[in-house]
């Protein structure tokens, strides 16, 4: 008897004898998004409710937005692994190659001439206010006793470009002063990983750590910096002479989309490149890809002396292998 | 009790042995469960109500309440239909099988989540014949296969030994009266098992909603879908909104904390006949 009130106690307590659904997307058309960690905050809180907005008044149908973030090559994995996204978001180029190899994505996966990058952002150094480490630029970060926070290069794509901007940035100076050095740009990449203190799964698990006042210096994306200046956090922003815009991929995971999604799909990728969008990653200080005048509405974005993409390494398909496989894993982290 | 023997009339070792005990768990457990209620409410009670009415973690909460049930119920009725098998009938293999059950505390909850993803995976072992028919990983079933197969030995471990310790007596005098087996079970049996259920099953329960590990591989971690609890604290951490994250944290610390308070004080209760 008494085992039967226990049980009636606890099926009470929890009041529900069924799977909760989410109480806001029922029988309404639904939309996955996989993005790396850095996308939230325009999506979430401009694009996503223009784009309802929009729908809405052309096909007089709601959509719902269902969205995971987390580091780039986490959010990759994730979908190799065979989570739902119909859309990616990710950090690096390389990343959506993955998909294309699995099959996920097919090869002419973007349909826009920003060949499928939605925006883009500098690498800068946050320090702590007054900087008293007094970091100038990316050879400082190797002083003794400055303790760097990095995201870890297997899960974050925001890492990645880290190590590329650092190691292109020496590259170019060298050349400036007269001598093609790659050695003593790798000797300077290694000394500033001797001092890397944390390295967290991506760039917004570094942020929070730097945040809660974890270490001395983190490299990371402009607008994370632009966006703990607008908070009122303690930092400073040091822009690098010479550093690397970060592009970033949007993709259709058609391997998971159906003939009926692929309208509505499509319709909120191309959204991406409208004006409408641009300037709405511009206000979250990212970067517009279509129009550099945009980017003149953000007066808080730095001036860049120096500055290169990816292509300076020859594309994500060279760099990758090259730079982050070849100079960074083998030679770098192997000896750490 | 044995008479305590007074040092110069005070018996000095009772304080200092509680001042020692209280003393070791302060830095270990008492202060960081302290210092997540201080900065919850060190921002005003308003902002924690409404990190807490958020709809996404309302609903994270709710998720974890009911697939950490479900685990509970199915391991719980496992766990008994088990520990009766095993301890009423000794068959080649009886000492493998407990083993077994037992297995899951040991293994990592990372790769209790990977292991149902190489199965039930789109490309997994037998995932990939059952995938166009239906989708068990990145939904709410997921959640639950999960939670059994981490929660899997807690029941299990808590009843056995009340089986095994409990005299065939009775049962054999219910047998004698005319009663049927099942007769015998429903009221001879369980009645003697009340207190190792419920305590099995609140231990599961608890254990299965501060599931982490294997939840994060297996659900897909989408907001309002498949976000539990402790899912949501991790995301927001990493979004760096603490004060969300620390609401949430607040709740389950409370919730665990009531769970434990009902099985320390209800045992008593439970275990009368």
């Amino acid at each position: 008897m008494y085992i039967r009130v226990a049980f009636v106690i606890l099926v009470s307590v929890l009041l529900s004898a069924c799977l909760p659904s989410s109480p806001s997307s029922k029988g309404k058309r639904t939309i996955t998004v996989y993005g790396f960690s850095i996308m939230k905050e325009p999506l979430e809180k401009e694009i996503y409710p223009m784009f309802k907005e929009k729908w809405l008044r052309e096909h007089g149908e709601e959509i719902d937005f269902v969205s995971s973030f987390a580091g780039s090559e986490t959010v990759t994995n994730q979908i190799l692994q065979g989570s739902p996204a119909e859309i990616a978001i990710l950090s690096i180029e390389r990343d959506v190659d993955r998909l294309i190899k699995a099959g996920h994505v097919p090869n002419d996966w973007y349909v826009t001439p920003q060949k499928g990058i939605a925006n883009k952002t500098p690498f800068v150094i946050l320090v702590r206010k007054g900087n008293p480490k007094q970091i100038t630029d990316f050879p400082d970060l190797a002083k003794d006793g400055v303790r760097i926070i990095h995201p870890d290069p297997v899960s974050s794509g925001g890492a990645q470009w880290s190590i590329l901007s650092i190691y292109g940035s020496e590259l170019i100076k060298n050349e400036m002063a007269g001598t093609k050095d790659d050695a003593k740009a790798i000797g300077t990449l290694r000394s500033i990983w001797k001092n890397v203190i944390s390295t967290p799964a991506s760039a917004r698990e570094a942020r929070t750590q730097f945040e809660t006042g974890f270490g001395d210096a983190l490299i990371t994306y402009e607008l994370e910096g632009l966006a703990m200046r607008a908070a009122g956090a303690p930092i400073e922003i040091v822009v690098p002479k010479s550093t690397i815009f970060s592009e970033h991929p949007v993709c259709i995971v058609d391997r998971n989309v159906t003939a009926e999604e692929r309208p509505a799909i499509e319709a909120f990728r191309n959204f991406l490149w409208s004006e409408q969008a641009q300037r709405a990653f511009v206000k979250y200080h990212f970067r517009s890809t279509t129009d550099e005048k945009l980017n003149d509405a953000n007066p808080e974005f730095s001036k860049i002396e120096m500055p290169f993409t990816v292509q300076r390494f020859g594309g994500w398909e060279k760099a990758y292998p090259e730079v982050i496989e070849g100079i960074f894993r083998d030679q770098i982290q192997a000896k750490k | 009790m044995s008479r305590v023997r007074h040092v110069r009339g005070f018996d000095i070792v009772k304080p200092l042995s509680i001042f020692a005990m209280i003393g070791i768990m302060l830095p270990l457990i008492l202060l960081p469960l302290a210092s997540i209620f201080i900065y919850g409410t060190s921002s005003g009670l308003d902002k924690f109500w409404q990190a807490l009415n958020a709809p996404e973690a309302v609903f994270a909460l709710q998720l974890s309440l009911v697939t950490s049930f479900w685990a509970t119920v199915f391991n719980v009725a496992f766990g008994l239909f088990a520990a009766y098998v095993l301890s009423k009938y000794k068959f080649w293999g009886s000492n493998a099988i407990t083993v077994i059950i037992s297995l899951p505390t040991a293994i990592p909850t990372a790769v209790a989540g990977f292991a149902l993803l190489l199965l039930w995976g789109p490309y997994g072992i037998l995932g990939r014949y059952t995938d166009p028919y239906f989708h068990l990983m990145f939904t709410a079933w997921a959640i639950i296969v999960a939670n059994i197969f981490v929660t899997f030995p807690l029941a299990f471990g808590v009843i056995k030994p009340v089986f095994d310790t409990m005299s065939t007596s009775l049962e054999e005098a219910s047998a004698t009266m005319g009663a049927t087996r099942w007769q015998t079970f429903w009221h001879v049996t369980l009645p003697g098992l009340r207190g190792a259920i419920v305590t099995g099953a609140l231990l599961t329960f608890a254990r299965a909603v501060g599931e982490f590990g294997s939840t994060i591989l297996v659900s897909g971690n989408l907001a309002s879908r498949t976000q539990t609890a402790p899912l949501y604290i991790f995301a927001k951490f990493n979004e760096g909104q603490v004060e969300a994250a620390n609401a949430i944290a607040i709740v389950l610390a409370l919730f665990s904390f009531a769970i434990f308070s009902i099985l320390f004080f209800a045992q008593g209760y439970l275990e009368k006949e």
